[in-house]
């Protein structure tokens, strides 16, 4: 057994270099294709952040009526807490809802007035988030037959909808795209490395005279496949390493204020996903390809 | 063994236990997928330590014959043994293990040419799994029996006809195998090489090695009185010790 592994790697090894240009060939091929899906993962993931940061903004806001006593506002808060829907339901006062208005102001340089009436317009209100922003189950219902304490729901639903419906068609759309783009790649790496593989048809054929079984045939190639993606996946590692830092520039210059955070482990996932892939491309490349000689 | 010049009976098939012979083919036939019929009731007993030579015009099923031995192909019709096992039944894993029983020489060698005499006799043992400290002492004795101890570092490339010949010929030696089927070897040539070969394929099978040899070589069958069987049209029409009595 022993044996075997070492005769398959060190064939495998061999063969790579014994058709060095071919090899290598099939190498830049592969790091094309895992760069491309390099490229499509990183796209796709800060859409995913993106649409993560949108949909975390939204949130029902019901305005509750000045004057209103604080157990009546608890009481309603706790309704509708208790809804299965709902995720956190949190009381802004006044005091807050003034801050945050002058706070927002501020940001966008706008004089504010509030401080020359000397009274606060802001009415204080209950913030709800949702568990899922698409599900709202009864709880604007509940809000608005609160009267007297709410005075108004602020009616996000329609563009919530809509938007929602927005980023779940390019959830779908970026995944049909990987999915067509990974078949894409098979095909052209399971090409390349069946042009090597016929290079050394005659090799193969020597080999099954002299009574070579089908693993001995079979995994120098598997090998050499699995190298190819190995070589493949180190170098995309390696540009995408080196080319990390100004692309995350130009993308912080394009997106600017909208804050998309990565997951702080994608530079892993990514890194495994690659070569995990790479090695899967090519030692299932050069299965697929052995395997027309070995039937018969 | 019948006497030289007298003609031979070949033994009845079925009065043969084919496990016991080297190679036993009962009424085969062989219609390949385009309708071609390559093969149309063959019977043929190849006793251990025979040297048989396979004559006929191209396309009259040498070819075929030869690689249904080595399971390289399989018959439509018949039975096919080769050294004790019926290749139509044997199962696809079992195929290599009956390919190391039989030495395979072909007219093109089949050498690999980036590799050394040495390196390609020992490239049949190291596919098949034979242990390394093993290689070397087997392949040194067969390069003896063959005659290039001396150009064991030369590549093919270096080498004449008859030395690449003899190269493939240790490559097929090598696993001990109970017959050498020898497909038109000295097809590429020149007739005092052919002669060398053929020396060199009698004294294999003086040493107890069973030779099957397709050939074209008229001179050659005419002059060694060994046991010659004739194919025309997918038939065996002849089989006997002696003359080519044909030209082909």
């Amino acid at each position: 057994m022993i044996g075997f592994l070492a005769f398959s790697v060190r064939r495998g090894w061999q063969g790579f270099w014994r058709n060095a240009v071919m090899s290598i060939a099939a190498t830049i091929t592969m790091m094309l294709m895992l760069l491309l899906l390099a490229g499509l993962v990183i796209g796709l993931s800060g859409l995913q952040a993106g649409l993560r940061f949108v949909e975390q903004k939204v949130e029902i806001q019901a305005f509750i009526a000045d004057g209103t006593p604080k157990d009546r506002i608890d009481a309603l808060a706790a309704q509708v807490g208790a809804q299965p829907e709902v995720a956190i339901v949190t009381y802004v006062d006044k005091e807050t809802a003034l801050a945050e208005w002058r706070e927002q102001l501020r940001e966008q340089g706008r004089t504010d007035y509030t401080t020359a009436t000397g009274i606060n317009p802001i009415p204080a209100s209950l913030r709800v988030k949702l568990r899922d922003p698409r599900v709202y189950g009864q709880v604007v219902e509940t809000l608005q037959a609160a009267t007297g304490v709410v005075t108004d729901v602020l009616e996000t639903q329609r563009v919530v909808d809509a938007l929602l419906g927005v980023t779940g068609f390019m959830r779908t759309a970026g995944i049909i795209v990987m999915l067509l783009v990974g078949v894409t790649v098979l095909f052209i790496v399971v090409n390349t490395i069946r042009v090597a593989v016929m290079a050394r048809g005659e090799e193969i054929e020597i080999m099954r005279l002299v009574g070579a079984s089908d693993a001995f045939i079979r995994w120098p190639f598997i090998v050499e496949g699995v190298l190819v993606g190995l070589l493949g996946a180190a170098a995309t590692l390696l540009i995408l390493a080196v080319a990390a830092a100004p692309l995350g520039q130009v993308v912080a210059t394009l997106v600017g204020q909208v804050p998309i955070e990565f997951d702080r482990n994608l530079a892993v996932e990514l890194a495994v996903a690659i070569v995990g892939t790479g090695v899967i491309l090519g030692g299932l490349g050069a299965f697929v390809s052995v395997r027309t000689y070995l039937i018969r | 063994m019948a006497l030289l010049g007298s003609p031979a009976v070949p033994e009845a098939p079925d009065l043969v236990d084919p496990r016991r012979v080297t190679v036993a083919l009962l009424d085969v036939g062989k219609t390949y997928p385009n309708g071609r019929q390559a093969l149309i009731d063959v019977d043929l007993v190849i006793p251990d330590g025979d040297f048989v030579f396979l004559v006929g015009p191209s396309g009259a099923g040498k070819s075929t014959l030869t690689k249904l031995l080595i399971r390289d192909e399989l018959p439509t019709t018949g039975t096919v043994f080769v050294a004790g096992k019926d290749v139509t039944r044997l199962k696809r894993r079992d195929v290599p293990r009956l390919r190391r029983q039989i030495g395979t020489v072909f007219q093109d060698y089949k050498l690999l040419p980036t590799k050394t005499v040495l390196e390609n006799v020992a490239f049949a043992l190291e596919v098949t799994g034979t242990p390394g400290p093993q290689i070397r002492p087997a392949v040194s004795r067969v390069l003896e029996l063959v005659g290039l101890t001396a150009q064991a570092d030369q590549l093919p490339a270096q080498l004449s006809g008859g030395e690449q010949q003899r190269t493939a010929i240790a490559r097929a030696l090598v696993h001990d195998p109970r017959i050498i089927i020898a497909d038109e070897p000295t097809g590429n040539l020149d007739p005092l090489i052919s002669w060398e070969i053929i020396q060199l394929l009698l004294r294999i099978n003086e040493l107890g090695t069973t030779v099957l040899m397709a050939t074209h070589n008229a001179e050659v069958v005419t002059a060694m009185r060994r046991r010659v069987v004739a194919m025309e049209d997918g038939r065996i029409v002849r089989d006997e010790v002696g003359g080519y009595h044909q030209e082909y």
